[in-house]
């Protein structure tokens, strides 16, 4: 072998090696030792925390990114996904200035990939969960990577979406959704109600009714106009309960009722609209406006296909006896005629008499066996 | 349908000889028409029989077509531009003699209000729209509303007394002959004025219709009303509209003291409250009995607006601004200029309208005495805000008064909105009728190509905003008067492409293009002032008047802005909801309506920070 095959192995097998172990090692499982699964407690003090000795451990930080992947893989367990904070801490465990390129080649074709694909990869973990980045954010980025780093324009970026994306729903939510049950109810009753301004919104305990077994709550919700349409029901049609519908706030659902009566006769309109020789004007008595009679037709909003919706409301138990005290808690509120109207249950799934509140804490039980038994 | 706008001739070449000849004719000597627009001097023709008739002359010309209506479908009778004259000379000595002892006493600040009704007494003013046989003095509008420009120096005399006016008219026309004798005297005695109770409140339920006043017989054929009005003072005789057999409209007459009626403020409630009914009268005369009410408004309005700006010149007179009287000061000049300019406009449009319905048999004037009442009711608001702004904030009692009294007059039986509705609704029936099949051709423009290409050319100077003027109205005013018979002639012939462009567009659902329609009914009522104002200065310079010069600059003023007006608000109707930016407007009341809040975010609000 001649020293100029000596020479290209070694170049080769090196270059090889740096590049092999470069990429390889942005593996994200590469991480030897979690320290977050040795914490007894999970929180955003004892993650923040964890983060801090990381940084305390040793100055040249060996092994940042592959300490930085570990951490936001564990996010969810610490419950801290949706914290800005936390993730600012994060990208400070990244040094500052020493990625930043010097020359336009470096600036060019990615200095430093592996650290900016992990800051890339943090950011959108941050997207997915919906967190904004603020100014702060912006200002490390830029002390990390320079003004030409991929991470900070993947940040820019995130600036104009996100804001935009944030304010898309009409319906809008607060940022953090109320643990309670009842008030989430109401956040969703009052959201699915909006299409009528003049809507009010009750709380009732099903208490008040003395035949009731389920001892519950229940949010429901009635404008004046319904309450004009379900006087209007004719005695012989019964009305109709139908439900349970699903209505989604974020990542919680509730479910939900709705009472349908009859529906008025569609607005015919046959008239010719080409034909202009005889439009309608009024009298010309000054004070008299508008019309002496009301069509029996299709006028409101409430008035849809398949029945006119009288009322909605969400139990606290979702179940048959529950939405029985709401009709008769309904009728005392107003609507005298309901003590008269057969009201029928059409309720597609059987209802369980498992209470929305008990699902969801059982829900956050098995989760928590499962975070115990992973431990 | 704007293809169809592009490629016909409507109008045929009847004019074209006429035209030619008067394009290169050099004088107006043997102009055809104008002869008749003059100022006519008629000589007094005794008949010695009528001299036993008690009553008054008849003297109304032959019955014409209606002139706003008209107007909608661009045609324009020429004759209306001679001011109408409607008193003779000794009419006019009474009338003079009447006012002489009336502002005696309304001009004179320390008379009380009985003094007031007691001189109204004495000059038969209660009982003035009454027959001469019947002891009133067979007044006709025109006199009516000289009276009133005396009497509402009192507002609420005034109001009272021109409600008042309009009831014995309904009364007259609706009661049969034995009943009206029975009540006449009582009425016209001015111990008990007639309140006219039309308007309800807007229902606050859904099923409710827009009407609920009903009445009904019982089984001694007494009528019995049931419902809740409006109306400020009920006391005294009460005509009150209901509905009879859920869709007719019948008026009835409610006796004072009449059991059942519980008023309290605004509102007068009826609980089987017996009545008189006026039985002879169908549901349109009615109507055009009580529209006199808009007419008798704007007066009141108009006068309101006058005493403002006396008001304003009190305070302004005494009171000096950096060493010079602030009289001197141009832009209050200005202020007080332009509400003159208002106030002239509107008096012309009232008496020209008045002379309407004097002048002609069968008057079918509704739609202008509508107009009269928007005019001022829009004009005047806007005006008394610039006015009162010169006081600033002293006078801050009198000004809220002023301004009290001008919401209430410009609210009065109805808004400026109903009005506007009214007006263009009828002018779009109007030109619905004789535009109809050729609307349907502009609506299926694949099915009469021919007709399309027509259109298209004779559209095409309605395109450009620039008509052919082939009216001439010119010659029917006084030469200096040219340019400004100009524009109006512009305006008029305007009416009837965007009506075409209208209904092209909407088709039947015009009806309820409501932003659009009071565009149309703004313009109208504006080319009604014009008219009235060009052909009031007209008179007035053409026979000499007092300071004609200065009513030939106010007329010529006021048609020049009026024009601009006019324009923008056509070119408005013909661009369309989306270039006149009223789909937004409606988009965005409906999101605020809807969502209960402004909407929008305070500037300080931020998302990230």
């Amino acid at each position: 072998m001649n020293v100029n095959n000596i020479l290209k192995n070694i170049i080769r097998s090196r270059t090889a090696n740096v590049f092999f172990k470069r990429w390889k090692s942005s593996e994200k499982e590469l991480a030897t030792y979690d320290p977050f699964l040795a914490k007894p407690k999970k929180n955003k003090e004892t993650y923040l925390e964890v983060i801090k000795m990381f940084e305390e451990r040793d100055t040249r930080r060996r092994g940042h990114v592959e300490f930085i992947y570990a951490a936001l893989s564990r996010m969810k367990e610490f419950g801290v996904q949706k914290d800005l904070e936390v993730y600012k801490a994060l990208i400070d465990v990244l040094p500052k200035g020493k990625f930043i390129p010097t020359n336009i080649f470096q600036a060019e074709f990615l200095h430093y990939p592996k650290q900016q694909q992990c800051a890339v990869d943090l950011l959108e973990q941050m997207e997915d969960n919906k967190v904004m980045p603020d100014s702060e954010m912006e200002q490390m980025l830029l002390n990390i990577y320079g003004r030409r780093g991929i991470p900070l324009r993947k940040f820019w970026r995130m600036m104009y979406w996100m804001p935009k994306f944030k304010n898309l729903s009409p319906w809008y939510l607060p940022e953090k959704l109320p643990t309670d049950t009842l008030e989430l109810a109401k956040l969703a009753i009052q959201r699915i109600t909006s299409v009528d301004p003049d809507t009010k919104i009750d709380i009732w305990q099903t208490e008040e009714i003395e035949a009731s077994l389920d001892k519950t709550w229940v949010v429901s919700a009635q404008s004046r106009v319904q309450q004009v349409l379900l006087s209007e029901q004719p005695i012989d049609e019964p009305l109709t309960i139908k439900g349970p519908f699903n209505i989604y706030l974020n990542d919680q659902v509730v479910t939900y009722f709705i009472l349908l009566g009859k529906i008025r006769p569609e607005y015919k309109d046959d008239t010719d609209l080409d034909d202009v020789s005889n439009i309608q004007k009024p009298p010309g008595i000054p004070g008299v406006i508008g019309r002496v009679t009301l069509p029996q037709v299709k006028s409101t909003v409430h008035e849809q296909d398949d029945g006119t919706i009288v009322a909605v409301c969400a139990t606290g138990t979702s179940s048959r006896d529950s939405l029985l005290s709401w009709i008769r808690l309904l009728e005392s509120h107003n609507n005298p005629l309901l003590a008269n109207i057969p009201v029928i249950f059409t309720l597609i799934a059987p209802p369980t008499d498992v209470s929305l509140f008990d699902t969801q804490q059982d829900v956050n039980e098995t989760k928590e066996e499962n975070v115990n038994s992973t431990n | 349908m704007n293809i169809a706008r592009k490629l016909s001739s409507i109008l045929p070449y009847q004019n074209a000889r006429k035209s030619l000849y008067r394009k290169f004719r050099f004088s107006a000597t043997n102009c055809d028409t104008s002869a008749k627009t003059q100022p006519q001097v008629q000589e007094e023709k005794f008949d010695f029989e009528d001299l036993k008739v008690l009553e008054r002359v008849e003297r109304r010309k032959a019955k014409i077509s209606p002139f706003m209506k008209d107007v909608f479908i661009s045609i324009f009778n020429r004759d209306l531009l001679a001011y109408p004259e409607i008193i003779n000379k000794e009419e006019m000595a009474a009338l003079e003699n009447r006012i002489a002892a009336l502002e005696k006493v309304f001009c004179d600040t320390s008379k009380t209000q009985n003094d007031r009704r007691d001189i109204l007494r004495q000059t038969g003013m209660y009982g003035a729209p009454t027959n001469l046989t019947n002891g009133g003095l067979a007044m006709n509008y025109t006199e009516s509303l000289r009276y009133l420009d005396v009497i509402s120096t009192d507002q609420e005399l005034g109001q009272e007394i021109s409600d008042h006016w309009v009831s014995l008219n309904v009364l007259k026309r609706g009661l049969n002959e034995n009943d009206y004798q029975k009540l006449i005297n009582d009425l016209t005695s001015g111990e008990e004025t007639i309140k006219i109770c039309v308007r309800e409140k807007v229902p606050e339920r859904l099923l409710q219709a827009d009407f609920r006043t009903t009445a009904e017989m019982d089984g001694k054929g007494i009528w019995h009303i049931n419902g809740e009005k409006i109306c400020i003072n009920a006391t005294g005789y009460l005509l009150v509209l209901c509905l009879v057999e859920d869709t007719r409209f019948k008026a009835f007459l409610v006796h004072p003291g009449a059991k059942g009626i519980n008023s309290e403020k605004n509102f007068v409630h009826f609980r089987n409250t017996p009545a008189t009914p006026l039985d002879e009268m169908t549901e349109e005369s009615l109507s055009q009995a009580l529209a006199a009410s808009r007419l008798y408004t704007a007066t009141l309005c108009r006068n309101s607006l006058n005493k403002s700006m006396q008001a304003c010149i009190e305070y302004i007179k005494p009171r000096f601004f950096s060493g010079r009287p602030l009289s001197q000061i141009s832009t209050i000049r200005a202020v007080i200029g332009d509400t003159l300019l208002k106030l002239y406009a509107s008096e012309s449009v009232e008496y020209f309208t008045a002379g309407l319905l004097d002048g002609y048999l069968e008057p079918d004037a509704e739609l202008e005495v509508a107009m009269c009442r928007n005019f001022i009711a829009n004009h005047a608001q806007k005006q008394l805000l610039k006015l009162l702004a010169i006081p600033g904030l002293e006078m801050q009692g009198q000004c809220l008064e002023l301004l009290e009294e001008m919401r209430l007059l410009s609210l009065r039986g109805e808004n400026v909105d109903n009005i506007n509705m009214y007006i263009a609704l009828n002018g779009i029936h109007h030109a619905g009728k004789t535009m109809a099949t050729e609307i349907k051709q502009i609506r299926n423009p694949l099915f009469h190509p021919s007709f399309i290409f027509k259109k298209l050319i004779s559209d095409r100077h309605q395109e450009k905003d620039a008509p052919k003027l082939t009216l001439y109205l010119s010659e029917h005013l006084h030469p200096s008067l040219k340019q400004s018979a100009e524009q109006l002639e512009y305006c008029v012939l305007r009416m009837r492409y965007i009506c075409e462009t209208l209904m092209g567009r909407h088709g039947q659902d015009v009806a309820a293009a409501f932003t659009e329609l009071t565009r149309l009914a703004e313009a109208a009522t504006e080319i009604l002032a014009m008219t009235a104002v060009l052909a009031r200065a007209s008179r007035s310079y053409c026979i000499g008047l007092r300071n004609a010069e200065l009513e030939m600059k106010l007329a010529a003023c006021f048609v020049d802005k009026s024009k601009e007006r006019v324009q923008k608000l056509l070119l408005e109707v013909s661009d369309g909801e989306y270039l006149n930016l009223d789909h937004f407007r409606i988009h965005f009341g409906k999101k605020v309506l809807d969502s209960n809040s402004t909407l929008v975010e305070k500037p300080t609000e931020r998302v990230f920070w």
